[in-house]
C-alpha cells in the first residue's frame, strides 16, 4: 500500500519533530548542568573523603580535622526536627483531607501552609531566633531542630493531603458500610492505602531539611567543638560547609567538598529509597 | 410490634418498610414520598433509568448518606420497629445489621483474610480460631473459598475483578447482617463473573433479605422475587417480579421494561 501524505499531515509531522527536538535539548541542558555539578562534587569531594572524616571533629586549619561533630549534629537536629514535624504534618494533612475539605478553617490552614511551603528558609531561621534564641539568650541545637521542623511541616502537610485525596471515595464508603467509624476508616483504610505516598512525602521532607543551611544560621549557630547538648550550639554539615568553603585555608575547603558530597549522596539515597517505596507498593 | 408487621405486595413479612420517605441532595429533592416493603429473605430488585433514585434509596437504608452533610432524609425506614434514619440510631451499629456491596469491587489494601476480619473486628471480639472459622465460613458462603484458600495471606489486590467482588460480598456477610444491599454489583464484571455473582445472590436469599439495584432487566428478572420500578424519584410500580415484567399495571413501567426508554 502506498503511503499517502497530505500537506497537513506533513506539516504536523514536521512540527512534532521540532517540538520533540526542543524538549530533548532542554532535557539535555538540565542533565548537563546536573551532571557537571555531580562530577565536580565527586572529583573534588572523593579525594577528601577519608575514614578519619567520620571519627575526628572539626579542628583548626593544619590540624587534620574531620567532620564527625558536623555529621552527628546533622543527624541529631534532622532527627529531632522530623520527630517534631512528622506527627504535626501528618495529622494536619489528614485533617485537611478527611475532615476539612470544604470548611473555612481548612481553607485557611491550607493557604497558610502553602505560603509557608514557599517561604524563604532564612525567614524561618529568623522566626525561630526570635522565638527561642532571643528568649533563652542562647543559640541551641533544639532551636535548630525546631527551625528544620517548621520547614518540614508544610511539605508533609501537602504530600499527606495530596496522597489521602487520591484514595478512592468508594474505598472509604466500603469501610464505612461495614460499620467502621470515621476515625477507623481514616487510620486503618485511608492511611494504609496512601501509606507509600505519605512515606515518600516524609522522606522528601527529610531530604529537604538535611541540606538546609539558612534556618540553622540563627538557631543552632554551628559549633567547631564536639557537643551533643541540645541546649548548646551544635555543628551541622550544611553550616560547616558554609563556613569552611568560604575559608582561605585549602584543607578546610577540601573538608567542605567532602561534606557536600556526603550530603548529596545522603539525599540521593533518601530519594532512591522513596522511589523504591513507591515502586514496591505499585 | 410483630403483629403489626407490614407485608409486601406478594404477601411476605416485611423486614424493612419504607414509609413517606423524602430525600434531598442539598435543595434538590431526589426521592419523593417513597413507600416500599422489602420482604424478609426475599430479593427485591430496584429498577429504573439512570438518576431515578434507586441507588439513593439503597444509600438511605444503611444511612450511607449521613457521611455527607448536605444530604438529608425525612420519613421512616422501619426495621424491627425502629426508624433507621432517626438521628438517635447509631449508623455504625445499623451497618452491622445492613451490609452493602458496591458497584465496583473495593478490596482493602490488605490480605484476603484481613479484608474479612476488618469488618468482623469492628463489632465482635473473636479469638484466633474463631476468626479463622469466620473467615472460612464467609468465603465459603460467597463461593470463593476454593479459589483463595491457599492464599489467604496474600494481597486482595491480586484477585481478578470478579473474585474481588465476591470477596467484598464475603466481607459483608462475615459481619452477619440481616440485610444485604447490592448497588449494581455486576456492572463492572464480565459475563462469567456476573453469572457467578447472580448465582450467589440466589443462594444468599436463603439467609438474608436482599435489595439489588440493577440496570439489567434480565438480572432483575433472573434474581428477584419482587421488583420496584422507580422513575424521577418516585416508586411507580411494585409487585412480584413476574407481574412487573409480564403484566405491568402502569404504562411507564411497561415502556421501561419493554425497552422503550431508559
Amino acid at each position: 500500500m502506498a503511503v499517502v501524505t497530505s500537506p497537513l499531515a506533513a506539516r504536523r509531522k514536521r512540527t512534532s519533530k521540532i517540538v520533540a527536538a526542543l524538549c530533548m535539548a532542554a532535557a539535555g541542558i538540565a542533565l548537563a548542568v546536573l551532571f557537571s555539578i555531580l562530577f565536580t562534587l565527586v572529583s573534588r569531594g572523593l579525594p577528601a573523603l577519608t575514614f578519619r572524616l567520620f571519627t575526628t571533629e572539626t579542628l583548626p586549619t593544619g590540624e587534620n580535622g574531620g567532620l564527625a561533630n558536623a555529621i552527628v549534629g546533622s543527624l541529631i537536629q534532622v532527627g529531632i526536627g522530623m520527630a517534631i514535624a512528622t506527627p504535626i504534618g501528618v495529622l494536619a494533612g489528614t485533617y485537611l483531607a478527611e475532615y476539612a475539605q470544604k470548611s473555612r478553617l481548612g481553607a485557611v490552614t491550607r493557604f497558610v501552609s502553602d505560603i509557608l511551603l514557599s517561604a524563604p528558609s532564612i525567614l524561618v531561621g529568623l522566626f525561630v531566633y526570635e522565638l527561642m534564641v532571643a528568649t533563652t539568650k542562647t543559640y541551641s541545637a533544639i532551636a535548630g531542630s525546631v527551625a528544620l521542623a517548621v520547614i518540614a511541616i508544610p511539605i508533609i502537610i501537602r504530600t499527606t493531603e495530596d496522597m489521602l485525596s487520591l484514595v478512592p471515595v468508594p474505598l472509604r464508603e466500603a469501610a464505612a458500610a461495614l460499620g467502621a467509624p470515621k476515625w477507623k476508616v481514616t487510620t486503618l483504610i485511608a492511611w494504609r492505602a496512601a501509606g507509600a505516598g505519605m512515606l515518600t512525602g516524609l522522606l522528601l521532607a527529610l531530604a529537604r531539611v538535611a541540606g538546609e543551611t539558612a534556618p540553622l544560621l540563627f538557631t543552632s549557630l554551628g559549633n567547631l567543638n564536639w557537643s551533643t547538648s541540645l541546649s548548646e550550639p551544635m555543628a551541622s554539615l550544611p553550616l560547616t560547609i558554609y563556613q569552611f568553603a568560604a575559608s582561605p585555608y585549602g584543607d578546610l575547603v577540601e573538608l567542605a567538598w567532602a561534606g557536600a558530597l556526603l550530603i548529596t549522596v545522603g539525599v540521593l539515597a533518601i530519594n532512591i529509597i522513596a522511589q523504591l517505596v513507591v515502586g514496591r507498593k505499585r | 410490634m410483630a403483629d403489626a408487621a407490614p407485608v409486601t405486595p406478594t404477601g411476605e413479612r416485611a423486614q424493612i418498610s419504607v414509609r413517606g420517605l423524602d430525600f434531598y441532595y442539598g435543595s434538590n429533592k431526589a426521592l419523593k414520598n417513597i413507600n416500599l416493603d422489602f420482604g424478609e429473605k426475599r430479593v427485591t430488585a430496584l429498577i429504573g433509568p439512570s438518576g431515578c433514585g434507586k441507588s439513593t434509596l439503597l444509600r438511605v437504608i444503611n444511612r450511607m448518606y449521613s457521611l455527607y452533610p448536605d444530604q438529608r432524609a425525612t420519613g421512616e425506614v422501619l426495621m424491627d420497629g425502629q426508624n433507621l434514619i432517626d438521628e438517635k440510631v447509631d449508623p455504625t451499629d445499623l451497618r452491622a445489621r445492613i451490609g452493602m456491596v458496591f458497584q465496583k469491587p473495593t478490596p482493602f489494601p490488605m490480605s484476603i483474610a484481613e479484608n474479612i476480619s476488618f469488618g468482623v473486628k469492628l463489632h465482635e471480639r473473636l479469638n484466633r480460631a474463631e476468626m479463622e472459622a469466620r473467615v472460612e465460613w464467609s468465603l465459603r458462603k460467597a463461593a470463593i473459598w476454593d479459589e483463595v484458600k491457599d492464599r489467604l495471606n496474600s494481597s486482595a489486590l491480586g484477585l481478578s475483578g470478579g473474585q474481588q467482588q465476591r470477596l467484598c460480598i464475603a466481607r459483608t456477610i462475615a459481619v452477619k447482617p440481616q440485610v444485604l444491599l447490592f448497588d449494581e454489583p455486576t456492572s463492572a464484571l464480565d459475563p462469567i463473573s456476573t453469572a457467578k455473582v447472580e448465582e450467589l445472590i440466589a443462594e444468599l436469599r436463603a439467609d438474608f433479605t436482599i435489595a439489588i439495584v440493577t440496570h439489567s432487566m434480565q438480572q432483575a428478572a433472573r434474581c428477584s422475587d419482587q421488583t420496584a420500578f422507580l422513575y424521577l424519584g418516585e416508586v411507580i410500580e411494585v409487585g412480584s417480579t413476574s407481574q412487573v415484567f409480564t403484566a405491568p399495571r402502569e404504562q411507564r413501567t411497561k415502556d421501561y421494561v419493554t425497552g422503550r426508554f431508559g
